[in-house]
């Protein structure tokens, strides 16, 4: 395909607000992750809390959407100039030929955990100040991100649990191919939320330790909270995205494929996309939720591709697995990890799991890097695999 | 964007396949409200029957019923799903468990993912391409019909789209007032077939996010997201006494709608 440049991006987790942070945590192997502190949600667990979000101020004509979701959305927003950029992209293309694709998998879905612990005794309705569309609907964040912006191109949210802001690139890059659109901002938006700390919890997927990724002794995920954004283009940007690749498992509702199927084939269709070999990829980020079932799948998909010796690392240790965030957190990272020529290690990992075939990086390194694949597999066996180059 | 339809799935109270539809969306019949009733599908492995919610087997019954009209094949279509909001009793019965004892069922919590339907489906059918789903709200039914066509054309692959409501349970429904299940599927391809119904020009144009709903339908449905879908298959309907009724204008957003003029199609000879 013809890459499409990526204009602007911003990143912000419990890592690091912004890019700068968020690679210097990656440089530092400093985790930001810690132990559960949310008086809400007391779950013996790790998580990824992007505390300076919290009591961010929405703009007053926006107050009907204010919830977690949307205060995170705005902090990442305010980050890297990436309000700016969008401003001169919708001078230079017009408002209505810039679209807004986010990914989310529960929007702003506290609000409405917050609204049913204050029903009515009587008649068990919901607090009259309560807001569904502006809040908890999965397209609010996107709706609310494309007011700020100031943006009239089509919009919309995918939610395909953990790789929904992964695909949003697919979407953005296919509306621009057909001419519908000149420019378009993606990325996604999660926070936390009971929903997903209960519900992985009662799979069995939550971590009481920090999350391992790969480790021979790895227990479940951490659940994170964060946001991203990108602008994308047909201009020329140092930073490219030069393929995709989506495909199903059609095997199990959360569990993936054991043979990582589904996985293997995304990355291939994004190699045959941009055009590469396996041997031209200088390092994978990979999905690497530390799940036993995750790591096990995605490594054998990985290593059946890669062999052993392309370079990989999940950096879900720093980050933690920010679920309907986590493309985008990952999309960020594997720009970041080209921009500095810095390949991150695995944070958290200790000891490699030996039955993991692809060649697992712990520590970060300084190294040339051209190509770079991002990975990102979701409940509904959703798999998506982003491949971003450099321009030499 | 050019694009074809190859088939056609319907289901509301009262409206149970596209052959009852068409009489309903020509005038030759009038609209009369029935209960819909919905069995798990039997395409599901049984384990998946078992766990499916009502919200996923309206999707899939919706798109068995497309299937059934095309020579196409499922592992052949990418897929994209879309709902304004895709697990309302689910969504209901995790948050009542939250306010209490917080022990949440790992069926329900796999069941609340908005991709739940999307991902049963591609169990049932083995379908192995890409799998969206699409959330926009109450113009979830346009915005996942602008992805779907983006996909049929940008990747030449045939894609089947299924937009689906399901019923919210109180106190959500104060909030969210989806009363009625409704579902519409579409076989799309980038190419006529001997089976296509029509094509579908498809343009993007200026809107206020409303637009008038057909007279016949039952007021509560305005609430539903796929319910704009009637609309769209109305003009599948040849009507030569109303030349107009050839396009519909489908709200996208405050400010733009998708906008569909049927087209003629030649069936291409392979």
């Amino acid at each position: 395909m013809t890459p499409l440049s990526i204009r602007a991006y911003t990143t912000s987790s419990a890592a690091g607000i912004g890019k700068a942070a968020t690679a210097l945590a990656l440089h530092e192997a400093r985790s930001g992750l810690a132990p559960n502190d949310l008086p809400w949600a007391p779950l013996p667990c790790w998580i990824g809390r992007v505390n300076a979000a919290e009591g961010l101020a929405l703009p007053a004509a926006l107050a009907a959407y204010d919830c977690r979701n949307n205060r995170l959305a705005l902090l990442a927003l305010e980050q890297d100039g990436f309000m700016s950029a969008v401003a001169a992209a919708r001078q230079r293309h017009g408002p209505a030929r810039i679209g807004v694709f986010l990914g989310t998998s529960t929007s702003g879905i506290l609000s409405t955990e917050i609204a049913y612990q204050n029903r009515d005794p009587v008649s068990g309705r919901l607090p009259a100040a309560f807001r569904y569309d502006t809040t908890h609907n999965l397209d609010a964040t996107t709706e609310f991100v494309r007011i700020v912006l100031g943006l009239a191109g089509p919009a919309m949210t995918l939610s395909t649990a953990c790789s929904s802001s992964a695909k949003v690139f697919c979407l953005a890059e296919r509306l621009i191919r057909l001419g519908l659109i000149d420019a378009a901002v993606v990325g996604g938006v999660d926070s936390l939320c009971g929903t997903t700390l209960y519900g992985f919890n009662s799979l069995q997927l939550v971590a009481t330790d920090i999350c391992r990724p790969f480790d021979v002794a790895r227990r479940g995920l951490s659940i994170g909270e964060a946001a991203g954004f990108a602008l994308l283009d047909k201009e020329e940007a140092p930073l490219r995205l030069l393929g995709y690749g989506e495909t199903s498992d059609a095997h199990h509702m959360s569990t993936p494929h054991p043979e990582g199927d589904g996985a293997r084939r995304a990355m291939l269709e994004a190699l045959e996309r941009a055009r590469l070999d396996v041997g031209q990829i200088d390092y994978i980020n990979l999905h690497g939720t530390a799940t036993p079932a995750n790591d096990r799948a995605e490594g054998r998909a990985v290593a059946g591709l890669f062999g052993t010796t392309t370079p990989c690392s999940s950096t879900k240790g720093t980050t933690g697995h920010t679920l309907g965030a986590a493309g985008i957190t990952e999309a960020a990272i594997a720009l970041l990890s080209m921009e500095h020529d810095f390949m991150p290690g695995s944070t958290t990992t200790r000891e490699v799991d030996p039955e993991t075939q692809c060649r697992i990086v712990l520590r970060g390194a300084a190294r040339p890097l051209r190509h770079v694949i991002s990975n990102n597999f979701g409940f509904g066996g959703s798999n998506c695999a982003l491949v971003f180059g450099k321009a030499a | 964007m050019r694009i074809f339809v190859e088939a056609v799935g319907v289901l509301a109270p009262g409206i149970k396949d596209w052959d009852n539809a068409k009489l309903v969306l020509g005038g030759e019949q009038p609209y009369l409200a029935a209960p819909l009733a919905l069995v798990a599908p039997a395409c599901l492995p049984p384990a998946e029957r078992r766990r499916s919610s009502p919200t996923v087997r309206l999707a899939i019954a919706a798109a068995e019923q497309a299937l059934s009209q095309t020579a196409l094949a499922p592992q052949d279509m990418a897929m994209v799903f879309s709902s304004y909001e895709a697990a309302g009793v689910i969504t209901h019965q995790l948050c009542e468990v939250l306010a209490g004892s917080r022990e949440v069922s790992p069926t329900q919590f796999h069941n609340s993912v908005h991709n739940a339907p999307s991902g049963y489906y591609s169990i049932a059918m083995n379908a192995k391409l890409a799998a969206s789903s699409v959330c926009r709200g109450k113009w979830s039914f346009s915005a996942g019909l602008l992805n779907a066509a983006a996909q049929v054309l940008a990747d030449t692959i045939p894609v089947l789209y299924v937009c689906y409501d399901s019923p919210m349970p109180p106190p959500l429904s104060d909030v969210m007032p989806v009363l009625d299940a409704t579902a519409i599927a579409l076989v799309l391809t980038p190419a006529a077939t001997t089976q296509t119904l029509a094509g579908w020009e498809i343009t993007l144009s200026s809107g206020d996010g409303e637009v008038p709903w057909p007279a016949w339908m039952p007021p509560i449905w305005h609430a539903n997201a796929s319910a704009r879908g009637f609309a769209a298959l109305a003009t599948l309907l040849a009507n030569p006494a109303d030349p107009a009724c050839d396009s519909a204008a489908l709200p996208l957003s405050p400010e733009l709608n998708l906008q569909l003029r049927r087209c003629p199609c030649q069936p291409q000879v392979l």
